[in-house]
């Protein structure tokens, strides 16, 4: 039993710390020092920087670009990040369809989209939910129908975060409806420029756009572009969610959060209640101790190489709900101060004008990546047996 | 980072969990609470012979150098059994006081602990003072010792109290006969013996006192942190007990034809119950190897962040456990409520959560991963 990272994590981390220091954008740590989000453009020149220093495809085999880390030192690396105050780099490239490509493709597709993943340069959306295909995912109904030298797509995606930043979306298609729902499901890469591609906004109650529709009329995609066989899509969807789950509790942007959180309240102005709020914090803070610490337990056991264990299961549940707590604290403890949407101009204190952006599309996070009911769901099944 | 147990410690815990399935049960413990002394002798005696009472003390102080983690499996094990016998209250706490302490005459005293010779019982508490601990109500005036002290568990035989006072605002340490006291005995919630105890202008010579100021606080202060992170351990087992049960009824207990377990509701709440175990456990884990730090930051913010965690968390999941078991959870037949009421009792010892966490409000910053 030791609870203390050695003396070379220790190194490791105050080294990150130093780069994170001086490499971390201006313009990035401003966003992030009032709680704004990072757009398209910050978020790909950040994302780029780490590519330059193989820093973005963290838990990848080395032979296809990662960079040979323990999962302690990814998760050391994880939080420097944060603390920096630097975004969490987007997962749809490197920790889901990159994994797939290196465990399922090809070799021409892992040479074809693998180094555009490892620099940064290629963005990547995820092509699961549709309108009547959320939890239930696998009643999903767009069709890829299997043609001469190509597969025609039609149908329709929803909730596809960043589809109108994305080169390249990763795909479930039903390519047979014959066979049990499950059975007919295919993993196709898409090219979003391809014509017949329609990328409609959704605004969420943040004011922001991340989120899209996206409609496909006759949309050929080159039959090269399958990963794996037709009908593995599931199998490879279900693959996704074994992958390496040390960072999912988000314990780091949760401490960034938190240490962002006290110093406002240290600086508010006289009216804020500071022992309450204080009192406040701590609850949130003891929390976090208890995620981070089963976080921790989940990262040993990586380095050990053993299976996740049950205590990693509650880590996105814990996870996403302590991170609404805080944002939440954050709007409450600011009071009137949050009462803001837009003002040119600081009204006592910018983190809190701006914390109910954060609060706002903080609720999506219990809903995505598998709602949390759904994570009972088949936790339960596991429990019970029943 | 590495979480898993030491062989060692994995042996003890198993030692004791099998111990206390051949030699404790529900109907013993039912007896139990309804008397007033609490040791069965040959009980206390097994105790002993498995090396219990040397465990949490250094080998230069006559003990056997178990670590707090050691000491935590056997109490995770007392309170996943129910076991009322008096082990942290007149061994482990009074015997970790004394060897914190150091002194020649209080690790004499020690030696009595650990040879099973001695009945201490530690009186910290009088309900002026509250969990204030190091400026408790009672004074030493000269020789004389004046005041009261509260919810003092002492097994109902106790024969010397371990107990404190401020002698001019600088706080003492002394052992105290217990027959030098009025003494008024009762029940505590969690069904052990708990003593009000009055010192009037008790007289005491300097051999009696153990320890004043500095000295004094640091021992006390050492001593709470090991408490507390017991404290927890004792939450753990009967958390851990009660979900088990809970899980087994919930597939075992039918309505509308079918088992509870099948209904949604119910297989969310054990969810819950679950992952907050889950939790539970890595906060035992955390306070168990830093509540014994010399580094006193290190050690009092383990040790408040764990019991203001299980004072909430582990509250929670007796409160479920009845709540799953629908009406007979309620009832004395069953230990459900037992449990419930171990679980109260012990996130309000050694600091409730209101008290902890206005406490790590007060802590000073560090960076995450320190």
């Amino acid at each position: 039993m030791n609870l203390d990272f050695t003396r070379e994590e220790q190194e490791f981390q105050q080294s990150i710390r130093d780069w994170m220091q001086t490499n971390v954008p201006d313009d990035i740590k401003r966003c992030s020092a009032v709680g704004e989000m990072t757009g398209k453009e910050l978020q790909q020149k950040w994302e780029r920087l780490l590519g330059g220093q193989g820093w973005l495809a963290l838990t990848w085999p080395e032979q296809y670009g990662g960079p040979g880390w323990t999962a302690t030192q990814r998760y050391i690396f994880d939080l420097e990040r944060a603390m920096a105050g630097a975004p969490p780099t987007s997962p749809f490239g490197v920790a889901m369809v990159g994994p797939v490509l290196y465990t399922f493709g090809s070799q021409e597709q892992k040479d074809r989209w693998l180094p555009g993943i490892v620099s940064g340069g290629t963005l990547w959306c995820q092509g699961y939910s549709e309108p009547n295909a959320g939890s239930d995912l696998a009643s999903l109904k767009t069709r890829a129908e299997r043609k001469e030298d190509h597969y025609l797509v039609n149908g329709q995606k929803i909730w596809t975060t960043q589809a109108h930043w994305a080169d390249m979306m990763f795909c479930l298609v039903r390519t047979d409806s014959t066979v049990k729902q499950q059975k007919g499901i295919s993993f196709l890469l898409i090219d979003m420029k391809t014509p017949g591609i329609e990328v409609r906004p959704i605004y969420s109650i943040d004011g922001h756009h991340h989120l899209n529709e996206v409609y496909f009329t006759d949309v050929r995609v080159p039959l090269e572009n399958l990963v794996g066989q037709e009908g593995m899509g599931w199998t490879i969807a279900k693959f996704l969610l074994t992958h390496e789950r040390t960072t999912i509790a988000g314990v780091a942007d949760s401490h960034h959060e938190i240490s962002r959180l006290k110093k406002a309240v240290a600086e508010a102005p006289g009216f804020l209640d500071k022992s309450q709020a204080r009192q406040r914090i701590a609850e949130l803070e003891i929390e976090l101790m208890a995620l981070e610490y089963t976080n921790f337990r989940t990262v040993a056991a990586t380095d050990e190489g053993k299976p996740f264990g049950p205590e990693s299961s509650g880590l996105k549940i814990k996870g996403t709900e302590l991170q609404q707590k805080v944002s939440q604290a954050m709007v409450e403890l600011g009071g009137m101060m949050s009462l803001t949407w837009d003002n040119p101009e600081t009204v006592g204190s910018d983190v809190f004008n701006r914390a109910t952006r954060r609060y706002n599309f903080l609720r999506a996070c219990t809903i995505y990546g598998g709602s949390n009911e759904i994570q009972k769901n088949v936790l339960a099944k596991m429990l019970l047996g029943l | 980072m590495e979480f898993n147990l030491p062989e060692n410690t994995t042996l003890i815990a198993d030692t004791a969990r099998r111990y206390l399935k051949d030699n404790y049960s529900f109907e013993i413990y039912r007896q139990h609470i309804e008397q007033q002394n609490h040791v069965d002798a040959s009980r206390w005696l097994a105790m002993q012979e498995l090396g219990w009472f040397g465990l949490p003390f250094a080998e230069s102080s006559g003990g056997f150098g178990g670590t707090l983690l050691d000491v935590a499996m056997v109490v995770r094990e007392l309170g996943a059994a129910l076991c009322l016998d008096p082990y942290v209250d007149m061994v482990v706490a009074p015997g970790k006081l004394l060897e914190y302490i150091g002194s020649d005459a209080s690790l004499a005293m020690l030696s009595d602990v650990i040879d099973g010779r001695a009945k201490l019982a530690c009186a910290l508490y009088d309900y002026h003072a509250g969990y204030q601990v190091l400026t408790p109500s009672m004074k030493l005036n000269g020789k004389r010792l004046s005041g009261q002290k509260n919810f003092v568990p002492d097994g109902g035989f106790a024969d010397t109290l371990l107990t404190t006072a401020l002698a001019d605002g600088e706080l003492v340490v002394l052992a105290v006969p217990v027959a030098a006291c009025e003494t008024t005995r009762h029940r505590a919630l969690d069904g052990g013996r708990i003593a009000n105890m009055l010192f009037d202008e008790v007289e005491i010579t300097d051999g009696m006192i153990l320890a004043r100021g500095k000295k004094a606080e640091q021992a006390l202060s050492m001593l709470l942190a090991y408490l507390q992170a017991l404290d927890c351990a004792r939450m753990y087992g009967a958390a851990g007990a009660l979900y088990q049960r809970t899980l087994e009824y919930a597939k075992t207990r039918k309505q509308f034809g079918v088992a509870i377990g099948s209904f949604q509701i119910i297989q969310h709440y054990l969810v819950d119950m679950f992952i907050d175990l889950q939790q539970l456990e890595s906060m035992l884990l955390m306070v168990a190897v830093k509540a014994e730090s010399e580094d006193a930051s290190r050690r009092e913010r383990a040790s408040t962040a764990a019991k203001a965690y299980y004072a909430d968390k582990a509250v929670r999941i007796a409160q479920q456990a009845i709540q799953i078991h629908g009406g007979v959870g309620v009832t004395e037949e069953l230990d459900i409520g037992h449990y419930f009421r171990l679980v109260t009792h012990c996130s309000l010892t050694h600091g409730d959560r209101a008290h902890h966490i206005n406490r790590f409000a007060g802590l000073d910053e560090v960076h995450p991963g320190e």
